[in-house]
């Protein structure tokens, strides 16, 4: 029975395409694609601060054949936050790019949710032109600052090596290298970034492992049908 | 409808511009609401998501998982995916004892640093357990959601000064660019009770570290904090 499983892992691992933490061409149904989400950022940008930090990647170039270059105005990016723990969003931010411009709306509460979305358009928050290599940004009336456009992508991992870790065999059972290869040097995404003051977001009630109160969040790409 | 959308956005935004401008152009004070129509109508569908970094990736064993991941909402996740990242889970420990020659039956998970630390002052022993078996790690795992605090300094996880006593550890207030969110993960899945198990030494395979780190040029101190493409 146990090595039946052994083998079905082993197998499994074996036949696996190639695939990237963070999030990077996770999954084969949206791999590669112009809503394939690449990483999610939360923080505090300075200690004390009454703000908190929201960076989305989509897309990478980290491969050779991925989608890679421009927003996708068929793509609807969601930041998710919940505030009572129950893993329902409470409050959402959503970005989506028009000719050469992204539109925020948001934080709202949703009046429905799940795995469908239209855009809030009456919860319209700003708007910042995509940038080339040099950041433009803006802040809104309500002090959000935007931003969207190409970034280094700031993930570091040795995912080639990764990718043997997981398949070991007795001619390769090390693990990985000290030093390893860092494959994301060098490689861009295209990022979104809000820095939001938290009283838009709502007091979480939720708290962490270790009792601290937080949002509980995460991001969804969203095409339109 | 759409019109009326759309002025309310425009009237944002020239808002926004009269905060940003208006300290050096204080003649100009005459925004007019422009008339351009944007088409925002349509239904979107999810297809993909993100929590925590690289949970998909590690722990979703098949294509099909993965691909399910990606269109379940977080209140389903724990009861859809807990026993199949536990399987997954064991089964990395599985393949790496019999990769180096033990059977599949000598090598498990083991409980790790962050139940040490949850045990506090008291030694983890027979009496006090750690607390995060595979079962507990992979239900929380399961639960694909990056928590943020706003109002305490982020770390994704530290372990302060390590075993045995872990002072300062804090960690689960978020992700920051700087944060080595893959050596966290490969500690916590793989690094046993010290974090430190299967580190590359006495024949033991390197599990606990991918051996990189962050490139300084990656970030910035300003908004949007992320250096620019190269």
């Amino acid at each position: 029975m146990k090595k039946i499983k052994i083998f079905a892992v082993l197998g499994i691992l074996l036949a696996a395409p190639i695939f990237i933490a963070a999030d990077h061409i996770d999954a084969p149904g949206v791999a590669g694609t112009s809503a394939d989400i690449a990483d999610f950022y939360a923080f505090e940008p300075t200690t004390g601060s009454d703000n908190t930090v929201f960076i989305v990647d989509v897309q990478s170039n980290v491969l050779p054949d991925l989608t890679y270059g421009a927003f996708d105005e068929d793509v609807l990016i969601e930041i998710n936050i919940d505030l009572d723990g129950d893993l329902v969003e409470d409050q959402v931010i959503q970005a989506i790019p028009r000719d050469g411009t992204m539109y925020f709306f948001g934080p709202f509460s949703p009046s429905s949710t799940g795995l469908t979305s239209q855009v809030a358009t009456g919860s319209a928050l700003g708007s910042v032109e995509i940038s080339a290599t040099t950041a433009i940004t803006t802040t809104t009336s309500n002090g959000v600052s935007l931003f969207a456009g190409p970034r280094q992508d700031a993930f570091y991992f040795d995912f080639i090596r990764f990718n043997e870790v997981i398949a070991p065999s007795p001619s390769d059972n090390s693990g990985f290298n000290v030093p390893g290869t860092d494959t994301f040097d060098g490689a861009n995404t295209l990022s979104i970034a809000l820095e939001v003051p938290n009283a838009l977001l709502g007091t979480p009630t939720a708290v962490n492992v270790i009792g601290v109160p937080v949002y509980k969040t995460w991001v969804t790409t969203n095409r339109k049908q | 409808m759409k019109v009326y959308n759309i002025k309310f956005l425009f009237a944002a935004l020239c808002a926004s511009v009269l905060v940003v401008g208006c300290s050096n152009d204080d003649d100009n004070m005459n925004p007019v609401t422009p008339t351009i129509e944007v088409d925002f109508s349509g239904s979107f569908s999810q297809v993909d998501h993100i929590g925590r970094p690289g949970i998909n990736t590690v722990l979703s064993r098949s294509a099909d998982i993965k691909n399910m991941h990606n269109v379940t909402i977080p209140s389903m996740m724990q009861a859809t995916f807990q026993e199949s990242f536990e399987a997954q889970l064991e089964g990395l420990h599985d393949a790496y004892a019999i990769a180096l020659g033990f059977t599949a039956a000598d090598v498990d998970y083991q409980p790790n640093i962050l139940g040490d630390i949850l045990n506090g002052a008291e030694p983890t022993s027979e009496t006090n357990p750690n607390p995060v078996s595979a079962t507990v790690l992979t239900t929380v795992l399961a639960n694909d959601v990056l928590e943020v605090a706003p109002n305490a300094p982020t770390t994704y996880f530290n372990a302060g000064a390590g075993a045995p006593t872990f002072d300062g550890a804090i960690g689960f207030t978020g992700r920051a660019l700087q944060d080595d969110v893959i050596d966290i993960s490969l500690i916590l899945l793989f690094g046993g009770e010290t974090g430190a198990r299967f580190n590359g030494q006495d024949g033991f395979p390197q599990l606990v570290t991918d051996g990189v780190s962050i490139t300084a040029d990656n970030i910035s101190t300003s908004f949007p904090y992320i250096g620019a493409p190269e």
